[in-house]
């Protein structure tokens, strides 16, 4: 499948996300021609486990997290990023899980907004809200290049794009840019080849740094 | 459903002239996983199963609930109970370890299945069970009961069309009276006295008779 860079909206020292920027990026990205064609919508849930009275969760992972994607909506993903695992399943791992009765969903965060399709790429911008929310925790953007599969050929490709980017948002000062952090792939032991499960690694990695950044926010406040 | 049988030559070539489908390799790695003892509200149990006759082996996670109960239950001749399955990438043991589950069992299914349609989407499997000596040494698998196989009749059902398909059921089990007799799980019904006759009817002719 094609391969696809997902980012994050990094603040400024001192600043937060909000409903303003995300406007702002929409903007920019239909200056530069890119064409609006529907909505998406990604889900990623924490689990916690479900322990016996007493007991306490030392060997149990604290960062298990379910993803469902929009491109492979019968499909789910759990990663572990302590642990470096992520699984692809059936979305009927859900139902599995539920009735299993030994972890259970702490919260949800949707990943939602607008595509726009831009030459070879497919962009997508979203804000991160908890379910049945309106609370704006962060801003996500999918850079996807339809042509080619492989991680290591498009990396220039990606590169060049996004420098492109970046100067066309920096024209409107906006106070923080977005950020790519790349997941070790290897780690997880997923090939060169673009997948899913790659999404759904660098979903769980987006996830770390927006609750890193609110962290650093909340230290500074206090 | 499940019986015990020793003649899988006669009964192979009964089901593939009511069934009219050929039958499917089965080889099926079968590990039962619980959790742990700090986890969970309640005792669970979860099956990992590999499909270890593809070139490239495939994974489902499957949980088995319970049985229905009550007088509708007794009533009908066939266990009824929820069952999940969900395919899954390889790593699916190294999840479940790492979610607090332990190995409980594990075993090998060696066999042979039949899927159709008559009144439901029945699959019939025919397999024997064998245990690992060592872990996951499924090549050096050993069998559980030698010389017996397993049958059983399966079919998947909603809550509103399950006394359906349980007649379906029920209804392909007796084609299958001659050779052996099906039974909810933990019932044993013993071996059919016209097996032997019946066995030996079917391996003269291939099937052409009329039982």
């Amino acid at each position: 499948m094609p391969i696809k860079w997902v980012l994050h909206w990094q603040p400024n020292a001192g600043t937060s996300v909000n409903s303003q920027i995300l406007n702002e990026v929409s903007q920019c990205i239909e200056g530069i021609n890119g064409t609006k064609d529907g909505r998406w919508k990604a889900t990623l849930t924490f689990y916690k486990p479900m322990l016996r009275e007493h007991s306490v969760a030392a060997d149990l992972p604290r960062d298990f997290l379910g993803i469902s994607l929009p491109e492979q909506p019968n499909k789910y993903f759990f990663v572990i990023r302590a642990q470096r695992i992520v699984l692809e399943a059936d979305s009927s791992i859900q139902t599995i899980m539920e009735k299993l009765q030994s972890y259970k969903s702490r919260v949800s965060l949707n990943f939602e907004g607008f595509q726009y399709q831009l030459g070879d790429f497919q962009l997508r911008v979203g804000k991160v809200v908890p379910t049945h929310s309106e609370n704006l925790r962060g801003i996500v953007m999918e850079v996807e290049y339809l042509p080619l599969s492989s991680i290591e050929k498009s990396r220039q490709i990606f590169e060049e794009f996004l420098e492109i980017w970046q100067e066309a948002l920096s024209k409107r000062s906006l106070p923080g840019h977005f950020m790519h952090m790349e997941p070790n792939f290897t780690e997880y032991g997923l090939p060169d080849h673009y997948s899913s499960q790659h999404t759904a690694i660098q979903y769980a990695t987006v996830m770390a740094q927006l609750i890193a950044s609110v962290q650093s926010v909340q230290t500074m406040r206090n | 459903m499940v019986f015990v049988l020793q003649h899988v030559e006669a009964l192979e070539i009964l089901l593939q002239g009511l069934c009219g489908v050929h039958r499917e390799r089965l080889r099926v790695h079968e590990i039962c996983l619980k959790n742990g003892p700090n986890l969970g509200n309640v005792a669970s149990e979860v099956r990992l199963l590999c499909d270890i006759e593809q070139p490239e082996p495939t994974w489902t996670v499957k949980h088995v609930g319970g049985a229905m109960r009550g007088a509708g239950a007794e009533q009908i001749s066939v266990l009824v109970r929820t069952m999940v399955e969900s395919k899954a990438s390889k790593n699916v043991l190294r999840l479940f370890y790492a979610l607090g589950y332990k190995l409980d069992h594990e075993l090998l299914r060696v066999g042979f299945a039949f899927h159709f349609q008559r009144g439901a989407q029945i699959t019939v499997t025919v397999s024997s069970v064998n245990k690992m000596l060592k872990l996951h040494a499924t090549d050096e698998a050993v069998p559980v009961t030698p010389g017996i196989q397993l049958v059983e009749v399966t079919a998947p059902a909603s809550s509103e069309t399950y006394s359906e398909v349980a007649a379906a059921v029920s209804s392909f089990c007796e084609y299958l009276a001659p050779l052996l007799h099906l039974s909810k799980p933990g019932v044993s019904t013993g071996v059919v006295p016209t097996a032997a006759a019946a066995a030996a009817s079917l391996m003269s002719d291939g099937g052409g008779t009329t039982l």
